[in-house]
């Protein structure tokens, strides 16, 4: 799915514009320094932009940070409604299949869990971004901004608050009849029947400087100031909300879903060359303790139904192509994509690709071409 | 805004009104008890304009009234926000006015009064702009629009604002020039 670069990039901007001074510590304990992780939250969520469904130890051994720290900011982002999490108890074996479907999709990640538990069930928690949402809660925090500024500019229709100074009881201009005093011209709290003061705007605070023809105005041209402002530091992110807007939203779906398409696909995939590898692959478990050879990407021919998706994906995360077959190599009845024959142009276009995963990749096609080497003989 | 609508009440009658004019007794019981009311749901109910039908009575156990359901129609008033309506002024405050659009009380802030017209106390508390042009004082009418409203089971309370175009002061009281 070539579609998720506009939604990475999205997601990046929203968290550099929004959260980049979230800091997990509470207000009481304003350490600064050496403690202080404020900028943390941007990190994670490009962490999650190359992942898909993620474990949160996983993540947090990656990122090297600490799981509690790790937690306390997937929670805020889960409240915020920018990524879904998953809560559920399992095995190692279990988490054995979900580190094989890891392995499917993402660049050659070498995931500890070597079954350290024996059969205990752990609630393991993952994570994964979730777009269609971000993209829906991005738009309307904009909406509400640009919203709640425009109204207090022209301050119209904001119910007026009241506040008693005593016990500081609340309330609206929707009780003023219960406040209106027979003495004395102003509103008095029902409680403690002392005098009510109206609370100012929240956004243009009241200066009472000299003159009040002058504060009004002043607080009409601060208002505007943080608009022009606000537009304009905003315009990267608001132009690549319209770019996204006619794209259609990855999906992953649920966690479940999601490894069986990852699993589904990856053996697919790796069918041609399906032998006993070693291991090379995760772990030697998957479903059914089928070993999934972990070789180069982009399946552009196989059209496997349900794992269209799938194929896109990685495609996207590594640009690897397959390695083409020197012609010595092929024999009669070998059942090769035409990739690997070197026959189409497809190789030639992928020919500039990432040369960060070439490394791994060399390793794995060098096995590859060993296993073949086997078959043969 | 009014509305000609159809509600249902169940309407009790005791035994000696039973005979001839029944159903005059019942209809004027039901002007009665109903118009002046109101409801949260469906606002003041103003005037019955005719009775649309007359259930079967029932008879309850132990007492020897005899529950009627009455479906009538009537004509209701019931405010919403962002209406522009006139209104009459009640009480002028330091915290803003007070007005009365038909049975409906509406509050209208200082917050929301023009920033050029200030309140000036006294006997007969106003506010004013401050070439003296316009003013608002007690039974002056005002044209104001709605932004909330606060419907209680069986009160509804209004606040407005006269701080857009168009509104405010549509007549001075005929005593003060």
């Amino acid at each position: 799915m070539a579609s998720i670069e506009p939604f990475n990039r999205l997601v990046k901007l929203a968290a550099r514009a929004f959260y980049d001074d979230i800091t997990t510590k509470g207000e009481n304990q304003p350490k600064a320094g050496r403690s202080d992780n404020r900028g943390i939250a941007v990190v994670i969520l490009d962490a999650l932009t190359r992942r898909q469904w993620v474990r949160e130890e996983d993540l947090a051994k990656d990122l090297k940070l600490h799981t509690k720290q790790l937690r306390r900011t997937l929670r805020f982002f889960e409240e915020e409604k920018l990524v879904t999490r998953d809560h559920r108890k399992e095995t190692s074996k279990g988490a054995k299949i979900y580190n094989a479907a890891v392995a499917a999709t993402v660049d050659g990640q070498k995931t500890g869990r070597e079954g350290d538990e024996k059969q205990k069930m752990h609630t393991q928690s993952y994570c994964c971004l979730d777009y269609a949402q971000i993209y829906d809660v991005v738009r309307y925090r904009l909406h509400r901004m640009k919203k709640k500024l425009k109204d207090e500019l022209e301050s119209k229709n904001t119910v007026q608050e009241y506040i008693c100074p005593n016990c500081n009881k609340r309330y609206t201009a929707l009780d003023a009849l219960r406040l209106i005093s027979p003495n004395d011209e102003y509103f008095h709290c029902e409680s403690c029947n002392g005098i009510l003061v109206a609370e100012s705007d929240k956004l243009a605070a009241q200066e009472l400087g000299d003159g009040d023809d002058n504060a009004s105005r002043r607080r009409h041209d601060k208002l505007k100031d943080m608009l022009t402002k606000m537009e304009e530091q905003l315009k990267p992110l608001m132009d690549q909300l319209a770019r996204v807007k006619d794209l259609p939203v990855p999906e992953f779906g649920s966690l479940q879903a999601w490894e069986l398409r990852a699993n589904a696909a990856g053996r697919v995939g790796n069918g041609e060359l399906n032998a006993n590898d070693p291991s090379k692959s995760l772990h030697g478990l998957g479903f059914g303790g089928t070993p999934m050879p972990y070789v180069g990407e982009t399946k552009v021919e196989v059209a496997f139904s349900g794992t269209d998706e799938k194929g896109d994906v990685k495609s996207v995360n590594t640009n690897t192509p397959m390695k083409v077959l020197p012609p010595w190599m092929i024999k009669e009845g070998m059942n090769l994509t035409k990739e690997q024959r070197g026959e189409t142009k497809p190789e030639a276009k992928m020919g500039g690709s990432l040369t960060t995963s070439e490394l791994s990749d060399d390793k794995k096609s060098a096995n590859v071409q060993d296993e073949e080497k086997n078959i043969q003989v | 805004m009014f509305f000609h609508i159809v509600l249902e009440r169940n309407m009790q009658l005791h035994p000696r009104h039973f005979g001839r004019d029944l159903r005059d007794k019942l209809v004027a019981k039901l002007m009665k008890d109903v118009e002046g009311t109101c409801s949260g749901r469906h606002g003041f109910i103003v005037a019955i304009t005719g009775i649309e039908s007359v259930g079967k009575g029932l008879i309850r156990d132990g007492t020897g009234f005899v529950t009627f359901p009455v479906k009538y129609n009537c004509v209701v008033f019931r405010p919403f926000k962002g209406e522009i309506l006139e209104a009459v002024v009640t009480m002028v405050n330091k915290m803003g006015f007070f007005a009365e659009a038909g049975p409906v009380q509406i509050f209208v802030s200082n917050h929301l009064i023009p920033d050029d017209m200030e309140f000036q106390s006294g006997d007969m508390p106003n506010y004013t702009t401050s070439d003296g042009s316009v003013k608002i004082q007690k039974d002056s009418e005002v044209r104001l629009k709605i932004i909330g409203t606060r419907v209680d089971a069986t009160e509804i309370f209004c606040i407005g604002t006269i701080k857009d175009d168009f509104l405010g002061v549509i007549s001075d009281p005929g005593a003060t020039s």
